[in-house]
């Protein structure tokens, strides 16, 4: 044993040298790779969160109903086109001159996010009294996953176009809701913010859809959620991750929602853009330039047939507190000409 | 892969060629976490997709309950299934280099290195890719 141990114990000290430094390294291996797989867990964690908050949003109550202003309207309920959710809304007759009740034009009036058909903060209960007044019918319903319709991912537009695209099915071969004034001959839209959008999406894709009126829409969905994840106080670097997430669970590709890019398809149909000159004052709506950009998207067709009115004063979704009578006048001349008068009383 | 690396001492002439294949041997295993983890996310993303539609005609917090519960699920699994994998190359890599095959073990330790900064590049992007800010 005491002969042995000198040559035995000779090379040790280099073998356990050797060894010691390759444990080291692979310990600092497996410590970056600890280190890594922790940070992307909890990265992959809060973009769970932003995910969900893309799709959870508040279902206000609907105040009132159209007989509060002492319109006429039916109950009506519809399926989406393509995806026949259940979508819940109002058909409101247009009222000639006389007193007499017609259908014969109709607008679409879709709301905007978070909201509902009769949407106090824009006023769309008077918006819908207004044009039934000046003799066009109303069809107002809530979008998927908003009032009374079935909840549904939001998409910005990309799948709520559904729910318009099935209001004009519904118009064109649906139950009547006034079987006494027939069908709507000639369908135009109006929406506010999402339901601008929304309207935009929906135009492009159905040339039924005669004109469109779009008020504060966006051009471009993206802008909007980057500036508004960090104002609702999430770091912006989470913002990525959370559409990625979003896209893996709701099949949402939030980098592909852009208006401005389908805006085109509309023409010649006339399109009137509104936006309000103070809207994004808290960073969390949508910048008056982006009426700006949709205008310049929408003029790269060549039959293109666009008005624009930055409203002065008005921030996200006020052009019709501000403005009044003067904004229901404009919209009425814009329809009107787009859609011809109505002749049913004649 | 021992028995390999310790016949490259006995073949000096070899021994440029055969330290290459080493080299390359031992980054493949070394990504093999890594290809792992790509594998089964990918697999997580595919069966969340499948399970959103096929929950469908239940509405959408059915097909949201289905979509988060199997993708966080799926996800958990590729955690689960790249730590065992990490463990065993680099137990593998141990192995290694007591057997002396130092080329080899080195090279999966570099691949290695290379997986964790590839988990944690979607974080470094995410840092440094611009986003639109407040106007």
């Amino acid at each position: 044993m005491l002969t042995q141990t000198p040559s035995t114990s000779t090379p040790a000290p280099v073998e356990d040298k050797s060894s010691r430094k390759g444990r080291i390294w692979r310990r600092v291996v497996a410590a970056l790779l600890a280190l890594s797989v922790l940070l992307l867990v909890g990265y992959t964690g809060v973009s769970f969160y932003i995910a969900t908050q893309l799709q959870v949003g508040k279902r206000p109550p609907i105040y009132a109903t159209p007989a509060s202003l002492g319109l006429q309207y039916k109950d009506v309920t519809f399926p989406s086109r393509y995806d026949n959710l259940q979508i819940k809304g109002w058909f409101i007759p247009g009222i000639l001159p006389n007193g007499q009740l017609t259908s014969q034009r109709t607008i679409l009036l879709v709301h905007g996010i978070d909201n509902n058909r009769a949407d106090p903060s824009a006023g769309l209960l008077n918006l819908s009294s207004d044009l039934a007044h000046h003799g066009f019918a109303v069809l107002a319903f809530d979008l998927r996953g908003n009032g009374e319709s079935p909840a549904a991912p939001r998409s910005f537009g990309l799948y709520e176009q559904r729910d318009v695209l099935g209001a004009v099915d519904f118009l064109h071969s649906g139950a009547l809701p006034y079987p006494e004034l027939g069908r709507t001959h000639a369908i135009a839209a109006w929406g506010d913010s999402l339901g601008g959008a929304t309207v935009i999406f929906a135009a492009a894709n159905e040339p039924a859809i005669k004109a469109v009126v779009s008020d504060s829409s966006y051009a471009d969905v993206l802008p909007r959620i980057e500036r508004g994840v960090p104002a609702a106080g999430v770091p912006a670097m989470f913002t990525p991750g959370g559409l990625v997430v979003a896209q893996w669970l709701y099949g949402v590709d939030y980098y592909n929602i852009k208006p401005a890019s389908v805006i085109a398809s509309i023409a010649p149909r006339p399109i009137l853009l509104i936006h309000g000159a103070d809207d994004n004052k808290n960073h969390r709506t949508t910048p008056p330039a982006d009426m700006y950009l949709l205008a310049a998207a929408a003029l790269g067709a060549q039959n293109a047939n666009v008005q624009t009115w930055m409203v002065p004063g008005a921030t996200h979704i006020q052009a019709y507190h501000v403005e009044g009578q003067v904004y229901v006048d404009r919209i009425v001349a814009f329809y009107t000409a787009a859609l011809g008068p109505d002749t049913s009383g004649s | 892969m021992s028995t390999h690396s310790i016949e490259e001492t006995t073949a000096p002439t070899q021994q440029p060629v055969e330290a290459k294949g080493s080299a390359l041997h031992g980054v493949l295993i070394g990504l093999i976490p890594l290809g792992l983890l790509a594998g089964v996310v990918l697999l997580a993303v595919i069966a969340t997709a499948i399970a959103r539609e096929l929950t469908v005609s239940g509405g959408f917090y059915a097909q949201q309950e289905a979509a988060l519960i199997t993708l966080i699920i799926g996800l958990v699994l590729a955690v689960v299934v790249f730590a065992i994998a990490c463990w065993r190359v680099l137990h593998l890599v141990g192995l290694w280099q007591k057997a002396g095959a130092a080329v080899q073990a080195a090279a999966t330790l570099w691949a290695l290195g290379f997986t964790a900064l590839v988990i944690i590049s979607p974080i470094l992007l995410a840092l440094l890719l611009p986003q639109h800010p407040a106007p």
